[in-house]
């Protein structure tokens, strides 16, 4: 009875905290870099700020609340999640998607808006954990990976079609990867994949005069950006450029938060995709790393609870949030610092965008309800 | 339900640690960009956020030789619109184009230009500068600035120079001294945004403008007043093109004043000083801007003529082939090879000493002279007195020798020479060389800058010129000044006699090219003290009208000049006893013009005037010395006649 008590008194309170820190930080961050633009819009410094908070509270509610359902419910609802993601999708093709910097990636229902993108990625992990679950014995077998991996392929590739989103894509494709690699107990194809991916790499950045022959379209632009920002520094190695400034600029401490100029819209999307260049800037190299430590302690509670989960689907829900987190976290972090090819993605828990806030806290309900469900025994 | 197996367990750390290697490797490369790059970053991001605005340094500013200010800095202002922070566009547009006498066009092109700082106008008087300010209109821009101003307006205006709108220096000592009158200028450093706003609460960086140092010069400005008022008087009575005076000190080469008439104003410098027919092209205006900055006294040649005597005198005497006593004999003209070259007194002189072939002037006495030295001696010593180099003088565009190249010479042109003709010289450079020998044989360097002072005063460099010593010896320089004192006590520079003075010089009249012209430059280089040379000068007549003999008309502007100068630079007359009662009597020149000869005979019979008669005719239709000057009682008089028109 004592250990059936405190089984269910166990909440994860340091990544309750965590969470809650992330979110206030995000707030703070985005007080400090969007009031100047607000202001020059002539609408209140805090406009952008309450709207990021309206999804915030949302967020912290249904957190709260999906803590509390036993995350095995989830299960019924996997195909409908599923199919539903791809319909929401689509859904970006009717009236009722707005367009936005060149790709239609919102839908908009009222005065609220929505990225279909945000909720395929939670409907890809429930998925994934559902089908693990379900093939456990299999999964050493290379053709029951690859049939679930296929489950994957049509959110991915709709995502990429229909919204132009190549990082969404990717992460989606990333999520299912990594949760299969934890779910199967080989390497060695990992380890083929992982050779082969980084020779394809290797010869395309050696041969990529050839292939910039070949074509001259937007994302080979990008990476000829990446490689040397100021060949193009108006265009298209504008951004990283401006974000680079940022990050130079901030020194070992920074310029002290709220004190970046590189937000005075010298730095575009710098609410968005490029706001950890205004922490940089503003908070330094050390505040920099401290964030970069927040997210390290915050997956590895995931580990932990996953690790400790009561089953295997527990476990890989807990896997996929991880992944999620990890893969954006470290994509966003590579394109602001130039280590990779620019491309959109945001910080998750910092950045603005009150739908990814939104289905980022409903994850980490997941994620807690698999924790409080844990069985320690003594 | 599946348990969760130890192989998930480690793939799970396995990839916490491969996502901890890559935030390391992401950490790393967070500590490459701002260890490392951040210093490059920073700068091109504070670029990118500074505008930044230069303070104009004050133009270091020009004093003469007593301290007067004559080239100096006003402030004006220069009005600028800030495209994205004009509230009223079309109330900008009326008032800067009211304001400013400008176009609405050209206003509106400013005003509507989406740039993050515009230029409308620069060199606006300060007064319409506040008047704008008053105004008090968004994204109007007044700032100060200086530009340079000419209290004196004309005054040696082709020696000062003046500034472009950049300040600059475009002619004269503003070129030369640039460097030192400079300055460097400041800036206001202001962080924007990137719009170009300026921030507030964030802190100006401003770097102070260094002023440029004053420059100090040897023109004093009295003394180029004097020269300057005789210049022009003899400019308007021969209705010449141009009138030149240079003053200087014989014995360091400084320059007391440089006159180059018709001199222009330095506060208009690209206003033209001639009337024009009809609009000009702007490369027609240019040239003519440029013939009016154009110092003739440094940067042109012409033939000296007679006055380049003193230069075959002292080569002549320093090699010994000629002393002061020996006797010639000019029949009016001297058969070189197979050609006749005239004296300028057809009759010819007769017979006469060395002094007295100098006092007249005799071009056969210098022919002869001269082909005693010989083409190889003569072009050496053309050379040692420093004839074939510029004189080094601190003013630009120095005309060089145009010389004879000395295996091209024969007896003819070494006869030509010897009288100061088949080349040419500036006029500075005759100065200088003669400066050289009447001073005890030191070549000079001709120069106006003599030391730089800092904004406190304190004289931060001395300039310091080359000199040649020895280039003649003391015994000939005292040999040549006794014969140039004879010149104009008794010979033919008379009309720059200035009792109690001892003055001397010599005259020329040099015939402009081609000879058919009938074009002439009158010239007198006039030195006093002889027995201690403390100013040389030269005057240069260019075409003057009607009498161009140098005695006549030349001489007389140095006598002037000289009359108010020496007193001035504490130079004091003493008389001997001849001269008592000479300067006793000095009379009124009365009106000649328009009577017959005779009448004009009778008229001035009284006194012991010399009369000289030009042209052939029985009427005056001009006359020298002019109506109502004072003239000493023993003057030439010359007369210039014309046929009667009745």
């Amino acid at each position: 009875m004592a250990a059936r008590k405190k089984k269910h008194s166990f909440y994860d309170f340091s990544l309750v905290s965590i969470i809650v820190f992330m979110l206030c930080f995000g707030l703070v961050m985005l007080y400090s870099t969007t009031s100047y633009e607000a202001q020059l819009q002539g609408v209140s410094p805090t406009r952008f700020l309450r709207s990021h908070i309206f999804g915030v509270i949302l967020g912290l509610m249904g957190m709260f609340f999906i803590s509390l359902i036993d995350y095995h419910r989830w299960q019924k609802w996997t195909f409908l999640a599923y199919l539903g993601s791809m319909v929401l999708i689509l859904l970006v093709l009717t009236p009722l998607g707005r367009s936005a910097k060149g790709a239609t990636r919102w839908i908009y229902i009222g005065s609220l808006s929505f990225q279909p993108a945000e909720f395929a990625k939670i409907a890809t992990i429930l998925l994934m954990a559902y089908l693990i679950q379900r093939n456990t014995k299999h999964m050493k077998n290379i053709p029951t990976m690859l049939r679930i991996l296929v489950f994957i392929v049509p959110i991915a590739v709709l995502i990429k079609v229909v919204t132009n989103n190549l990082s969404s894509a990717i992460i989606v494709a990333g999520i299912a990867v990594i949760m299969i690699f934890v779910a199967t107990p080989r390497y060695d194809i990992f380890v083929i994949a992982a050779v082969l991916g980084s020779a394809a790499i290797a010869l395309f950045l050696y041969k990529l005069d050839w292939f910039m022959e070949l074509s001259d379209s937007f994302r080979l632009g990008r990476v000829s950006a990446w490689l040397d920002p100021e060949s193009d520094p108006t265009d298209k190695g504008f951004q990283i450029l401006q974000g680079l400034y940022a990050i130079g600029s901030g020194g070992l401490f920074g310029k002290g938060l709220g004190n970046s100029v590189q937000k005075l819209s010298f730095l575009p999307e710098s609410q968005n995709d490029m706001i950890f260049a205004v922490i940089c800037e503003e908070l330094g190299l050390f505040g920099a790393c401290s964030v970069i430590l927040m997210f390290l302690f915050m997956l590895w509670r995931f580990m932990v609870i996953a690790n400790n989960a009561p089953d295997l689907y527990g476990s890989m829900l807990v896997i996929g949030v991880m992944a999620h987190i990890a893969i954006q976290v470290i994509l966003n972090i590579a394109v602001v610092t130039n280590t990779i090819p620019n491309t959109g993605i945001t910080l998750p828990f910092i950045s603005y965008g009150g739908t990814s806030a939104l289905f980022v806290t409903t994850e980490m309900g997941l994620v807690l309800n698999v924790s409080r469900q844990i069985k320690i025994e003594y | 339900m599946q348990r969760t197996k130890t192989n998930n367990r480690k793939k799970t750390i396995l990839f916490l640690f491969v996502v901890f290697a890559v935030f390391m490797v992401l950490a790393g490369r967070l500590v490459y960009l701002i260890g490392f790059r951040g210093d490059y970053y920073s700068e091109k991001a504070e670029e990118l956020h500074e505008r930044e605005r230069s303070i104009k340094a004050a133009r270091g500013e020009i004093y003469d030789a007593k301290g007067v200010l004559i080239a100096t800095n006003r402030t004006v202002c220069t009005i600028s619109v800030i495209h994205s922070q004009i509230t009223d566009p079309e109330r900008v547009i009326r008032v800067l184009s009211e304001e400013l006498g400008m176009t609405e066009e050209a206003v509106r092109k400013k005003v509507e230009k989406v740039s993050s700082r515009e230029r409308v106008k620069s060199n606006v008087d300060k007064e319409i500068g506040d008047r704008i300010r008053e105004y008090d209109l968004a994204g109007v821009k007044v700032d100060e600035d200086f530009k340079r101003y000419y209290p004196f307006d004309s005054l040696a205006s082709k020696v000062l120079g003046f500034t472009g709108s950049d300040n600059q220096g475009i002619i004269g000592l503003e070129v030369i001294y640039e460097e030192y009158l400079k300055g460097t200028d400041g800036q206001i450093l202001t962080v924007t945004d990137a719009r170009g706003v300026e921030l507030i609460n964030t802190a100006e960086k401003r770097i102070d403008p260094i002023a440029g140092n004053s420059l100090h010069i040897s023109l004093d400005v009295n003394i180029q007043k004097y020269a300057e008022q005789a210049a022009a008087k003899v400019l308007e009575q021969k209705q010449a093109k141009a009138v030149s005076v240079i003053l200087m000190n014989p014995q360091n080469g400084e320059i007391y004043a440089m006159v180059n008439l018709p001199e222009f104003n330095l506060n208009e410098p690209y206003t033209l000083n001639i009337e024009t027919e009809g609009t000009l092209s702007s490369e027609e205006k240019q040239n003519l801007l440029n013939q009016m900055w154009r110092n003739r006294a440094i940067n042109d040649t012409y033939e000296p003529g007679s006055t380049f005597k003193i230069i075959t005198m002292s080569a002549a005497l320093e090699e010994g082939v000629v002393s002061p006593e020996d006797t010639f004999s000019c029949p009016g003209f001297k058969i070189v090879e197979d050609r006749k070259i005239r004296c300028h007194k057809v009759a010819g002189h007769g017979a006469e000493n060395f002094v007295q072939g100098a006092m007249n002037s005799c071009n056969p006495v210098f022919i002869e002279v001269g082909l005693r030295l010989g083409i190889e001696k003569y072009y050496e010593y053309f050379n040692q007195f420093g004839l074939l180099s510029k004189t080094g003088i601190d003013l630009p565009g120095e005309a060089g020798t145009i010389m004879h190249k000395v295996d091209n010479m024969g007896l003819v042109e070494l006869a030509t020479v010897s009288f100061g003709q088949s080349f040419q010289i500036s006029p500075i450079q005759l100065l200088t060389t003669v400066s050289s020998l009447v001073n005890g044989g030191r070549r000079i360097t001709p120069h106006f800058g003599v030391d730089v002072r800092n904004s406190e005063g304190e004289i931060t460099e001395v300039f310091t010129y080359e000199t040649k010593e020895n280039i003649l010896s003391e015994k000939t320089s005292e040999t040549v000044r006794y014969i140039l004192e004879k010149v104009v006590s008794e010979g033919s520079g008379k009309n720059a006699y200035l009792p109690g003075f001892r003055i001397g010089g010599k005259t020329a009249t040099s015939e402009k090219l081609p000879r058919s012209l009938k074009k002439y430059i009158s010239s007198f280089i006039g030195i006093a003290p002889m027995d201690n040379p403390q100013i040389i000068g030269i005057v240069i007549i260019d075409e003057p009208v009607g009498i161009y003999y140098g005695g006549t008309i030349a001489a007389p502007v140095m006598k002037e000049i000289f009359e108010n100068v020496l007193p001035y630079l504490g130079i004091e007359q003493i008389y001997d006893e001849g001269e008592q009662e000479y300067e006793v009597e000095t009379v009124m020149m009365p009106v000649l013009e328009g009577m017959t000869v005779k009448d004009a005979k009778a008229l001035i019979q009284e006194n012991s005037f010399e009369l000289r008669l030009l042209g052939e005719g029985d009427w005056v239709v001009e006359q020298f010395p002019l109506a109502g000057s004072e003239v000493s009682a023993n003057s030439t008089v010359i007369l210039y006649l014309e046929e009667g028109e009745e």
